[in-house]
């Protein structure tokens, strides 16, 4: 081999081995940074009271002179007061006969209103209040839906309580243990009450019915306010213990990750 | 003996007797082959022969349960009509005196549809040519809000339109309320193992609850309820 082949394979050789060093030691890029499942924001010191019915819409009639929705709404009064003495803001759907739209005067709110407002108050716990004079003490119901693990970034309107099962199931059993320690007559169940299955937070069915044979003494001030006392005394201690479920990242969130060769989150 | 004028007078009634009794033996010919027509037009389900055994999911109030007893039905052999003749025996079962879980009497159910899962609708699809006959074309897409598809091949959503007169009669409560969409829904699931959603109509129109209370906007899955087995009501 001629002197000056051999200084071109020096050169040739060199210079891979350089090129193969260099590719080396370049550190690997980064995966792109993935929002992970996160809890949404829950409201720990929020309670929604659904004072049933209203306005037309009677409910049952309970006895011969007692309408479901004045119970549900004395009982809501209760536990307003209650709840505030203990430090929590109350979000109510009704305080009057009638739930009315705001800036709508005469139309009243529907179910899905009133579950639209208990979704934006993200509270720690949302009771639907009813009342029945059939059966004795207090009825517990929580959604009938499947649990689902995450909760999506969009929620399908009819099953949005599906990640907020587990909790509810939590909250109907410290509600149901709290019960039996006041002495009231428990029915702890799952049903599909319109609008439970629509709401984004621990979510309870609380029907009252009468305390013994005689229908009239659902209207018993003390009976009344023995279930408000067990209800409210439960929320404290549920107020500390209760977790929003994980949230899946919307679309938008995930494009708008920044990457690192894209530190203003830009869109291509 | 008769004067000429009491004569002319027996034979004038004589003979309007036997006029009135041909048109009335005209009128009842016609009449009867009228009834004939209409029912020589009308759909009849065939009936099967013998009665068969029936599982009814009843609810009794008193204690909340669902139980599953066995009766003895004719059914028709139509999937849609025997849907619906189970539906009614098991609602004149609450309508009987002494009924654990009674309702009105009447007929509860209008109409009952079953139709294969996934249900999917039809859209106007402006990209596509237009049909032969100058209609615009359409392709099938899934359901705005769809629902799980068949866990078996074959398997059916049943559509029940009830009675408006059956739901505004109906008791008021929570628990009234969902045993009897649940009765209901155990005993489709007993009877008719290819449905496997139920969803509920009342006169052909969606609404929001039975009787204030419990849901009828949403997809019920047909599973057992009777009380014991497991995934009945609690």
């Amino acid at each position: 081999m001629k002197p000056t082949q051999q200084l071109a394979a020096a050169l040739t050789l060199a210079v891979a081995t350089a090129t193969c060093l260099s590719q080396m030691q370049k550190p690997a890029a980064p995966a792109p940074a993935v929002p992970q499942p996160a809890p949404g924001p829950l409201n720990r010191n929020t309670i929604v009271l659904d004072a049933a019915h209203g306005g037309g819409d009677s409910g049952s009639r309970i006895g011969d002179s007692t309408l479901e929705k004045d119970v549900t709404l004395a009982l809501a009064f209760r536990l307003r007061s209650l709840l505030a003495a203990r430090g929590f803001t109350v979000v109510m759907t009704r305080e009057n006969d009638a739930a009315l739209r705001a800036g709508a005067p005469g139309a009243a709110l529907t179910l899905d209103d009133r579950a639209g407002t208990a979704n934006h108050a993200r509270a720690v716990a949302c009771l639907l209040l009813h009342a029945t004079g059939a059966g004795q003490g207090v009825h517990l119901y929580s959604s009938e839906l499947d649990a689902a693990p995450v909760e999506a970034a969009v929620l399908p309107w009819l099953t949005a309580q599906a990640a907020w099962v587990p909790q509810s199931a939590q909250l109907e059993a410290s509600l149901g243990a709290a019960m039996k320690r006041a002495g009231v007559p428990l029915v702890s169940s799952r049903a599909s009450v319109r609008p439970v299955d629509s709401l984004t937070c621990p979510a309870l069915v609380v029907e009252l019915a009468p305390e013994g044979d005689d229908r009239a003494s659902i209207n018993g001030s003390d009976y009344q306010q023995r279930v408000a006392e067990a209800i409210a005394g439960t929320l404290i201690f549920w107020s500390r213990q209760a977790q929003s479920p994980l949230r899946l990242p919307s679309e938008r969130a995930v494009n708008a990750t920044p990457a690192p060769n894209n530190p203003q989150g830009d869109q291509p | 003996m008769m004067f000429k004028h009491q004569r002319i007078v027996f034979w004038c009634l004589v003979g309007c007797i036997c006029l009135m009794a041909t048109l009335l033996f005209l009128e009842r010919q016609r009449g009867r082959e009228r009834i004939l027509s209409l029912a020589t037009d009308m759909p009849m389900d065939a009936i099967a022969a013998s009665a068969e055994p029936v599982t009814l999911d009843l609810a009794n109030d008193a204690d909340g349960s669902i139980s599953a007893e066995q009766r003895q039905m004719a059914l028709p052999l139509d999937p849609s009509a025997r849907t619906r003749a189970i539906l009614d025996q098991l609602l004149a079962e609450y309508a009987l005196p002494g009924s654990t879980h009674p309702l009105q009497q009447g007929s509860a159910v209008e109409e009952v549809f079953l139709l294969p899962l996934p249900v999917v609708g039809y859209s106007a699809n402006p990209s596509a040519p237009a049909l032969p006959d100058g209609g615009p074309a359409t392709s099938p897409v899934a359901a705005s809000t769809p629902g799980p598809g068949p866990v078996k091949a074959g398997g059916e959503l049943a559509v029940i339109d009830l009675r408006s007169s059956f739901v505004n009669q109906h008791p008021s409560g929570v628990e009234v309320e969902s045993l009897t969409l649940l009765s209901i829904v155990g005993t489709l699931h007993a009877n008719l193992p290819q449905i496997e959603q139920v969803r509920f109509l009342v006169d052909g129109q969606p609404r929001e609850t039975l009787a204030g209370h419990a849901d009828l906007l949403r997809t019920y899955p047909a599973r057992d309820t009777a009380t014991g087995s497991g995934g009945g009501h609690p």
